[in-house]
C-alpha cells in the first residue's frame, strides 16, 4: 500500500527517517530517481541514511512504476520519495494508486520563487502542476507529518 | 530591577547566540532557567523551573524547517516573572507555553527576512572577497540574539508589574490546578520521543526502563548506565569480529586523501562550524555557514580572485545538514577542494554532488544519534537531579551531551579529510549503522521509561470506603504497578501523537485535563 509520495530534493533524510517513517508505520522506501539508480555513491550515501527495521528500493521511474503496478508488492507499506515536480506527474501518471502528492521540500534555483518555505517553483511547473490538479490528485504541502495540510493550488498565484 | 532586566536579556541573548556555538544545547531551559535564577537571587527555583521546562518542552526540536515553539525566549521570561512574582514553576509553566509559541512567530518571520541577504553573498562571492562574506555571515546571525533581545527587554518591562499583579491575583485553587497540570506536561515531551524511537522490537526496553526505577527505585543515571550495557550487549558490539581488509583495492574512491593542508586549518573547519545555522535561512538554509567554514581552507588553496570566486560561489549553493555530523561533511569538501586546485580536470562539478549526496543521509543519521538518544538520556540524568534543585543538573546536562558531541564532531573532520568517503562506503558495506540505530533506542527507550516513572508526579486522592476502613486508591495502585498512572498518562498522549494531533494542541489538552482533574478532587 503507498503510504505517502513525497517530493523531497534529499529525497531520504532527518524529515523522512525520523518523523514521517514511525508515523506512518512504513516499512519501504521506494526511492524513485533515474540519476540515482545509476550512480553508486549516492546509493551508497541513502543507505546510511535508511531507517533500521526500513527497506529501501532504488529504481529508475520506469522500473518504480512497475514495481508499484505490481500487486505482489501491494503487501508493503511504500513510503515513495522523489525529486521534482516533474517526476512526480511521470509517477503518476503511470501509477494510478497514486492520488495524492506531498510536497516536502524542493530549493530554489535560478527563475524559481517560494510558494511556501521550503518549496520553490518555475514558470514551467505551474501547467504540470495544474494537470495534475485536474486529474484530481491531491497536491499538498507538508514538512512533517503533524503540520497542517496546505493545499498548494492556494499558493499558485502568489 | 533594571540590572536584573538587562541581565535577563543577556541571557535570552546568550541563549540565542546558540547558532554560533555549535546547537550545544546551551540555550535549554534546563541551563537558563538556573541562570535567570542566580540573577533573581533565587537560583534553586531557577534549577526547579528549569528542569520542570525542560520535561515539557524535551520532545520539542528542530527537524528541517519545522520550527518548534521559542522555548529560549518562553523560558527566560516565564521563570523571570515566576521567580519575580513569587510563584511556583507550575505558573512559569503556564506562562511559558504562550510566550513560546508567540515568540516562535517572531523567529520563523527572521528567517524568511533573512534570505534578503543571499543576493549580497552571491555578490562577494564574484567579487572574491571572502572578509565581506563571513563579515555578512555574522552579522546576519546577530540579528537574531538582537531581536529577541529587544523583545524580552519591552516583555521584562512592560510585564513584569502587570505579571505581577496578575499573578497576585489567581486564586489558590487556579494554583492547584496548574500544579497538577505541570506534573503531567512533561508526558508530551516522553509520548513525542517515543514517537521517535518506539516499535514493536524495541518496546521491551522502554518497560525495562520503568519496571527498574518504579519497583527497585533506581535512579536515571543508573538507568542510563544500564542502557549502554544492555545495547551493547543487544547489538553485539562487544562480540565484533576483526575488521577485515579486503575492500582496499575496490574501486577508486571519490576522494583520495589529501594530507598537504596543515592540521590547523583543518581544525578551523572544526571550530567554523559551530557557527554553521548563524544565518539559517528558508531559502539557502545553511549555505553561507558552509562557505564560512570552508574560508580558512580556500584561502590556502586559492590565491588569484578568480579562484577565490569560483569556490566561494560553489560553496554559497543550498546546504543543510545535521550540524553535529556536518563537520564529516566539510573535511571530505576540503580533501575535494585540495585535489581540485592541483589538477586542472578535477570536476568541479563532484565537489556539490557529494555534498548533496551526503548531506540528507547523514542529517537523518546524527539527527536521530543526537536528537533521540543522547539529549534524552542528558535531559534524564540532568532533570532527575535538578528537579530537586540541584545545580549539578544542568551541568551534568551539558557535559553528557557535550563531550560525545564535540568529540565526535572534531574527530569526524579528519575523519572526513583523511579517508573521505571511502570512511562511509565502509560504514555502508558493515551493518555498524543498524546496530548504532537499534542500539541508541534501546538506550534512549529505558531512560524515557525511568523518566515516566520518576518525573510525572501524578496521583489520584481519591478514597474508598469510609471511616476507619477507607483506603486510598493510590495504597491499591501503588501495590499493584507503582506509578501506574503516568504510564497510563504517557501513553494516552503516545496515542493521540501517533494520530498525528498537532503538539500544541496536546500541550493545551493536558493544560486543561490538569486543572479539570484537579478541581474535581481526581487527580492530584
Amino acid at each position: 500500500m503507498i503510504k505517502l509520495t513525497r517530493i523531497d530534493d534529499r529525497l531520504v533524510h532527518g524529515q523522512v527517517a525520523f518523523t514521517w517513517v514511525p508515523a506512518l508505520g512504513v516499512d519501504c522506501l521506494l526511492v524513485a530517481n533515474d540519476k540515482v539508480a545509476k550512480d553508486e555513491f549516492q546509493k551508497m550515501t541513502l543507505n546510511l541514511a535508511k531507517p533500521a527495521n526500513t527497506k529501501l528500493v532504488i529504481k529508475t521511474l520506469a522500473d518504480a512504476i512497475v514495481f508499484l503496478n505490481d500487486e505482489k508488492n501491494g503487501k508493503a507499506n511504500v513510503l515513495i520519495l522523489i525529486n521534482s515536480i516533474k517526476d512526480a506527474a511521470t509517477l503518476a501518471a503511470g501509477v494510478p494508486a497514486i492520488t495524492s502528492i506531498n510536497f516536502g521540500g524542493i530549493r530554489g534555483k535560478a527563475g524559481s520563487r517560494l510558494i511556501s518555505k521550503a518549496i520553490a517553483i518555475t514558470d514551467d511547473d505551474v501547467p504540470v502542476l495544474q494537470e495534475m490538479l485536474q486529474k484530481n490528485i491531491e497536491l499538498e504541502i507538508r514538512q512533517v507529518p503533524t503540520d497542517s495540510k496546505q493545499k498548494v493550488e492556494s499558493l499558485l498565484d502568489k | 530591577m533594571l540590572v536584573s532586566f538587562i541581565l535577563i536579556t543577556l541571557i535570552a541573548m546568550f541563549g540565542h547566540s546558540e547558532d554560533f556555538l555549535g546547537t550545544t544545547l546551551l540555550s535549554r531551559p534546563l541551563v537558563l532557567g538556573p541562570l535567570v535564577g542566580l540573577v533573581l537571587g533565587d537560583l534553586s527555583q531557577g534549577v526547579v523551573i528549569g528542569a520542570t521546562l525542560e520535561l515539557i518542552f524535551m520532545g520539542n526540536i528542530k527537524v528541517g524547517a519545522a520550527i518548534p515553539p521559542d522555548v529560549i525566549t518562553g523560558g527566560v521570561l516565564s521563570t523571570a516573572f515566576a521567580i519575580i512574582s513569587g510563584k511556583g514553576p507550575s505558573i512559569a509553566m503556564a506562562l511559558a507555553v504562550p510566550i513560546s509559541i508567540l515568540a516562535e512567530m517572531a523567529i520563523s518571520g527572521l528567517f524568511v527576512f533573512r534570505a534578503v541577504f543571499n543576493k549580497r553573498f552571491t555578490v562577494y562571492a564574484e567579487e572574491g572577497d571572502y572578509q565581506k562574506l563571513q563579515r555578512l555571515h555574522v552579522l546576519s546571525g546577530i540579528l537574531k540574539p538582537l531581536l529577541m533581545g529587544v523583545i524580552t527587554f519591552t516583555a521584562l518591562l512592560l510585564g513584569a508589574d502587570v505579571m505581577k499583579s496578575f499573578l497576585d491575583s489567581i486564586p489558590p485553587w487556579v494554583n492547584d490546578g496548574l500544579k497538577v497540570a505541570a506534573n503531567m506536561l512533561p508526558a508530551l515531551g516522553f509520548a513525542l520521543l517515543l514517537n521517535l524511537m518506539f516499535n514493536k522490537k524495541v518496546a521491551p526496553y522502554f518497560f525495562l526502563g520503568f519496571v527498574l526505577t518504579s519497583y527497585l527505585k533506581l535512579p536515571v543515571i543508573a538507568i542510563g548506565a544500564l542502557g549502554v550495557i544492555v545495547a551493547l550487549i543487544i547489538t553485539d558490539i562487544t562480540h565484533k569480529s576483526a575488521p577485515t581488509d579486503d575492500d582496499a583495492d575496490e574501486g577508486e574512491s571519490p576522494v583520495e586523501p589529501a594530507p598537504e593542508l596543515p592540521k590547523k586549518t583543518i581544525r578551523s573547519l572544526f571550530f567554523r562550524s559551530l557557527a554553521l545555522e548563524a544565518n539559517f535561512n528558508f531559502e539557502t538554509w545553511q549555505n553561507s555557514g558552509f562557505a564560512f567554514s570552508m574560508i580558512p581552507v580556500l584561502k590556502k588553496l586559492y590565491t588569484t580572485k578568480q579562484s577565490m570566486s569560483a569556490a566561494l560561489t560553489r560553496h554559497l549553493q543550498f546546504f543543510n545538514t545535521s550540524p553535529y555530523g556536518s563537520t564529516l561533511i566539510l573535511g571530505i569538501t576540503a580533501a575535494m577542494e585540495a585535489r581540485k586546485s592541483k589538477s586542472e580536470d578535477f570536476d568541479e562539478e563532484s565537489i556539490n554532488a557529494v555534498k548533496t549526496g551526503l548531506m540528507g543521509p547523514l542529517a537523518g543519521v546524527f539527527d536521530s544519534l543526537f536528537w533521540g538518544t543522547f539529549k534524552v538520556i542528558a535531559a534524564g540524568v540532568g532533570a532527575s537531579l535538578a528537579i530537586k534543585g540541584n545545580v549539578l543538573g544542568p551541568i551534568l546536562f551539558l557535559l553528557i551531551f557535550n563531550v560525545p558531541h564535540l568529540v565526535l564532531r572534531y574527530q569526524l573532520t579528519f575523519i572526513g579529510y583523511n579517508t573521505g568517503t571511502r570512511f562511509l562506503q565502509n560504514l555502508a558495506k558493515t551493518n555498524v549503522m543498524d546496530k548504532l540505530t537499534v542500539g541508541s533506542s534501546i538506550l534512549g527507550l529505558m531512560v524515557i521509561g525511568a523518566m515516566t516513572a520518576t518525573l510525572m508526579n501524578i496521583t489520584t486522592p481519591i478514597t474508598l470506603g469510609s471511616d476507619d476502613t477507607a483506603t486510598t486508591l493510590q495504597s491499591i495502585l501503588d501495590q499493584i504497578v507503582p506509578n501506574i498512572i503516568p504510564l497510563g498518562l504517557t501513553f494516552l498522549t503516545f496515542y493521540f501523537v501517533k494520530k498525528n494531533m498537532k503538539p500544541t494542541w496536546l500541550l493545551l489538552g493536558l493544560l486543561v485535563a490538569g486543572f479539570l482533574g484537579s478541581i474535581l478532587h481526581i487527580l492530584a
